[in-house]
């Protein structure tokens, strides 16, 4: 039963790798049917080995890997915050302005709530038409509360629940490349994000 | 001796550098250019900087241009001994108290590695104060245990700067040594003298009194309340005294970089026999000349000159003047060489400055029958044991590791007539202090030595320890004998 | 949402291999507590739970590497635990130290996954601080003079980690070990947002960090929580030390 659960696993997963595989390595790789093999295409420090799964804004379940192959800007916020978020989400948007036109599809500007039971699906889509974030390179996602600790211990994002109303939260920008794995990471609030834009330029072809 | 040697290369060196200085100035664009701003200094080459352990210092920089400056930079927490028989867990930058003394020059770029221990408990950052940015580099070198975090920074004001420990209970982690300094010397350096030293005073606080033998912990309360138990030049008791002196030679010019790590207590610094030729008040470019005593803040610097010009003992100390002969605030420079009879007859009477005159003040001691149970000595060779602990603890910074005492200053305890000839009177001056003139083996002596609070115990053990060292009249001093003196 | 949540718990099962062992627990009767750091004077309500006696061990770590390969030495991941994981074990399936000291130099994730490997899940910070507050006789022995020194006292007191868990005092709830061999992880360590620059961490600058949690050092029993958060502060996820393990909670099932 495992095994075959496995199968079907390894298969799907396949199928999202390149086209370039040929059919010998696909059976190379179901022959081998260790959990090694679904993340293959992924290297130790990839953020696409955390097992979790995401609601994004429109009410469509996501896994994280789907996001493989774009560079990532992340940034974790809630949505009723009325300090720091605003700022962050400047700071996303400074970022995005400076991309060029040619690279801008290969990056996916990502919004991760530290706040999932108050930032519903509906609460998110309100907030992206707020902020005229409608098209598709701004995502917001939300998670259990559980994964959404656990994805922060990855990024060492630090959050506290204040009051039924506020976080407190480190203020970190960071950008993933292709293959999930850290690339950068901005720290503060308003600050110069020429580094952080140099590094997105660099990784998006 | 060694110094004769250093003395001649140091010359030569010196002839050398100017040379060197000369033929290159053509080709050396830093020396021939002046930057308006420190920031524009251009860097060039790498360099592992030297690090040196108090109360040495690394190389002057001399003519060097600025360089890129590789500080690497331990942090343990350790075991060490803050006076004979007691011990105390030290939190340290590279394994002494203070931390290691680094040495830079306007311009240079440092880049700063911290590393944490994994054997350690704790957190820990640095926070210098020749660091223009936020936190002096605390924040950016925040570092857990078995970690390392590395952070650059261009050191712009020349000066003497302390770094410290910034962790939250910042307070605990100076005051358990968490302190060095770190000098900016300016272009071309600062001008050669003979002898350079590294000394900073540090105030700790233990759960047991002065000299309580064994493990102390370190009390939060008192360091709250601002009440040391020990008020000590580099860490601990003795740092700077006996074997471990600092030493000169007479006609030297001695340099002193001295700190104050705190926590919380002011030094009032000062040479006894000597005076300051040359302050750099508070590390920086005001100096002042002709200085007896020198206020260094908690968290602040001085550096401090003079030519040594007759031989003989001079006493470091901080001036609020019972951390120096009852907390451990005492140090010693040894100036060998010829003596001069111009600048010092001997036969006026080296007295140490009191400001209550002949008034002996001594330590109330109320509740002693309620003081806690102390380990009884009961043999004879106990009773050495403890008694020399003690001795090493409260007497051994006048009186000497073996009693031979200090010319002019303190009296010798080794074959000394004066102790042999009366062991009540020996008693009572250790219980009740003494002042005035007396002759010690045909040596006068005028000074001041203030009473000793001591269990009767103790004071036997000591007397004892005393009486059967050093060629005196082995009296077996008993709890009994100063318990009949004290109520006399 | 709910089907989502149950297909994880599936998918993780298929990684973990359920086996519970040293399951000593103890009840910790909930309660109200004004925690060190938190919202400035707010208390915090714990509910009761389950908390184990002792920390995991060496050998029990033993065992739960053995039933999942993938936290051995050579298999686990990067993303989720540095160079120092494990770093004192010979190879995959030697410790060194005693059997029953408390495992140490395990990362945030792997501690995660042992609990939930056993059907439990990690303290969570208040939690901990809560049962960490009692003393042999008392729930709350903060104000305790003599407890608070015993604490700092095994603060600045080197090697602790390899003593045997049970040898230290036991608490009112009968757990041991909360204080005196090694620090312990907790599910949430990193709610503290303190920064290293200490000094600025006092100051409630509410822009900063959106709604601003606080650090009241007003009195004496503080200064061994302050540790403890600071080191909190200090580390990651992926992180491990030689001072640091952890043990187990559970809620309680009605």
């Amino acid at each position: 039963m495992i095994n075959k659960l496995k199968y079907i696993f390894i298969a799907a997963s396949l199928v999202a790798i390149s086209c370039n595989n040929t059919a010998k390595d696909t059976e190379a790789t179901a022959e081998n049917a260790t959990e090694q093999a679904t993340d293959n295409a992924i290297s130790d420090m990839s953020i696409y080995n955390l097992p979790s799964n995401w609601t994004t804004q429109d009410g469509n379940e996501i896994e994280l890997k789907e996001l493989k192959g774009k560079v990532l800007a992340m940034v974790m916020i809630y949505t009723s915050c009325q300090a720091a978020c605003p700022r962050l989400v400047a700071d996303m948007r400074n970022i995005e302005k400076q991309i060029p036109e040619d690279k801008i599809d290969d990056v996916q500007f990502v919004f991760v709530s530290i706040d999932p039971k108050t930032d519903t699906p509906e609460r998110l889509t309100e907030f992206a038409l707020e902020n005229k974030m409608e098209d598709d390179k701004w995502l917001f996602l939300r998670g259990t509360e559980d994964d959404t600790r656990e994805f922060a211990a990855v990024l060492a994002v630090n959050y506290k629940k204040i009051s039924p109303m506020d976080f407190s939260h480190s203020n970190i920008i960071s950008v993933f490349n292709q293959a999930g794995e850290l690339a950068h990471q901005q720290e503060g609030l308003g600050v110069d994000n020429k580094e952080t834009v140099q590094a997105i330029i660099d990784l998006a072809k | 001796m060694k110094s004769n040697i250093k003395k001649f290369f140091f010359t030569k060196m010196l002839v050398g550098i100017a040379a060197i200085a000369m033929l290159s100035s053509c080709v050396n664009d830093q020396s021939s250019k002046k930057y308006k701003d420190a920031v524009d200094i251009p860097v060039n080459q790498e360099m592992i900087a030297e690090l040196t352990s108090p109360p040495f210092v690394p190389t002057p920089v001399g003519k060097r241009m600025a360089k890129k400056l590789i500080v690497d930079l331990e942090i343990q927490e350790r075991e060490g001994e803050m006076t004979s028989g007691v011990k105390y867990i030290y939190w340290t930058f590279g394994g002494t108290v203070p931390g290691s003394f680094i040495r830079t020059r306007v311009g240079d770029e440092i880049e700063f590695h911290l590393k944490n221990h994994p054997d350690n408990k704790l957190p820990h950052n640095i926070d210098l104060h020749a660091v223009n940015g936020p936190g002096g580099g605390a924040e950016s070198s925040f570092v857990a245990p078995g970690h390392e975090k590395v952070f650059s920074f261009k050191v712009l004001n020349p000066g003497l700067y302390v770094y410290h420990c910034a962790t939250a209970p910042v307070g605990m982690h100076i005051a358990n040594g968490m302190y060095g300094l770190i000098l900016v010397e300016p272009e071309g350096g600062l001008e050669p003298v003979d002898k350079e030293y590294y000394i900073m005073q540090g105030d700790f606080y233990t759960e047991g009194k002065y000299g309580e033998r064994g493990l102390q912990a370190f009390d939060m309360q008192k360091a709250i309340d601002e009440n040391a138990d020990y008020v000590v030049f580099n860490g601990h008791v003795g740092a700077m005294t006996g074997d471990n002196a600092i030493t000169a030679n007479v006609g030297e010019t001695v340099r002193l970089f001295v700190g104050n790590g705190g926590p919380n207590l002011v030094s009032s610094f000062h040479v006894i026999g000597e005076i300051f030729d040359k302050v750099y008040v508070e590390g920086g470019d005001l100096v002042n000349d002709n200085v007896q005593t020198t206020l260094i803040p908690a968290g602040g610097a001085a550096i401090v000159e003079f030519k040594v010009e007759v031989p003989g003992t001079f006493i470091l100390v901080d001036h609020s003047i019972f951390r120096a002969f009852n907390k451990g605030a005492l140090g010693m420079l040894k100036v060998g060489g010829e003596e001069n009879e111009k600048v010092f007859a001997g036969e006026i009477h080296d007295g140490i400055y009191l400001p209550e005159g002949s008034v002996i003040q001594s330590m109330p001691s109320l509740d002693r029958n309620k003081e806690k149970e102390e380990v009884k000595a009961l043999s004879f060779e106990e009773k050495m044991k403890f008694g020399k602990d003690k001795y090493m603890a409260t007497c051994v910074a006048c009186h000497q590791g073996n009693g031979q005492g200090i010319p002019n200053a303190f009296p010798p305890l080794a074959n000394s007539d004066y102790l042999n000839a009366d062991v009540d009177r020996a008693i009572d001056i250790v219980l009740h202090g003494l002042s005035g003139e007396i002759t010690v083996n045909g040596k006068k002596y005028n000074s001041v030595m203030t009473a000793q609070a001591l269990s009767d115990q103790d004071v036997a053990n000591v007397l004892t320890y005393v009486y059967n060292s050093w060629g005196n009249n082995k009296t077996d001093v008993t709890p009994e004998m100063v318990e009949a003196v004290r109520n006399k | 949402m709910k089907y989502y949540s149950t297909a994880l718990f599936l998918l993780l099962s298929l990684f973990c291999k359920l086996s519970a062992q040293n399951d000593k627990m103890a009840m910790v009767e909930g309660g109200v507590y004004l925690p060190l750091y938190g919202a400035e004077g707010k208390t915090v309500k714990v509910e009761p739970f389950l908390m184990d006696v002792h920390p995991v061990t060496n050998a029990d770590y033993l065992k739960f590497v053995q039933e999942n390969p993938k936290w051995k030495k050579s298999n686990v991941k990067s993303l989720f635990a540095d160079k120092s994981y494990l770093s004192k074990w010979t190879d995959d399936t030697t410790f060194t130290g005693l059997k029953d000291a408390p495992v140490n130099n395990v990362s945030w994730f792997a501690a995660k996954n042992y609990c939930e490997c056993q059907g439990k899940r990690l303290p969570t910070m208040d939690e901990w601080e809560y049962a960490a507050m009692a003393n042999e006789n008392v729930p709350d022995a903060r104000k305790i003079k003599a407890y608070n020194q015993y604490i700092l006292n095994w603060y600045e007191t080197p090697k602790t980690f390899n003593q045997p868990v049970g040898s230290t005092f036991k608490n009112y709830y009968g757990i041991y070990d909360l204080h005196g061999l090694v620090w312990e992880w907790t599910q949430d360590f990193n709610t503290v947002l303190i920064s290293g620059e200490s000094r600025k961490d006092v100051d409630k600058d509410a822009n900063l960090f959106c709604g601003s949690a606080a650090i009241g050092a007003s009195d004496l029993m503080n200064y061994a929580a302050f540790m403890r958060y600071a080191f909190r502060g200090s580390m990651k996820a992926r992180y491990s030390s030689q001072n640091l393990g952890f043990r187990c909670a559970k809620d309680i099932e009605n």
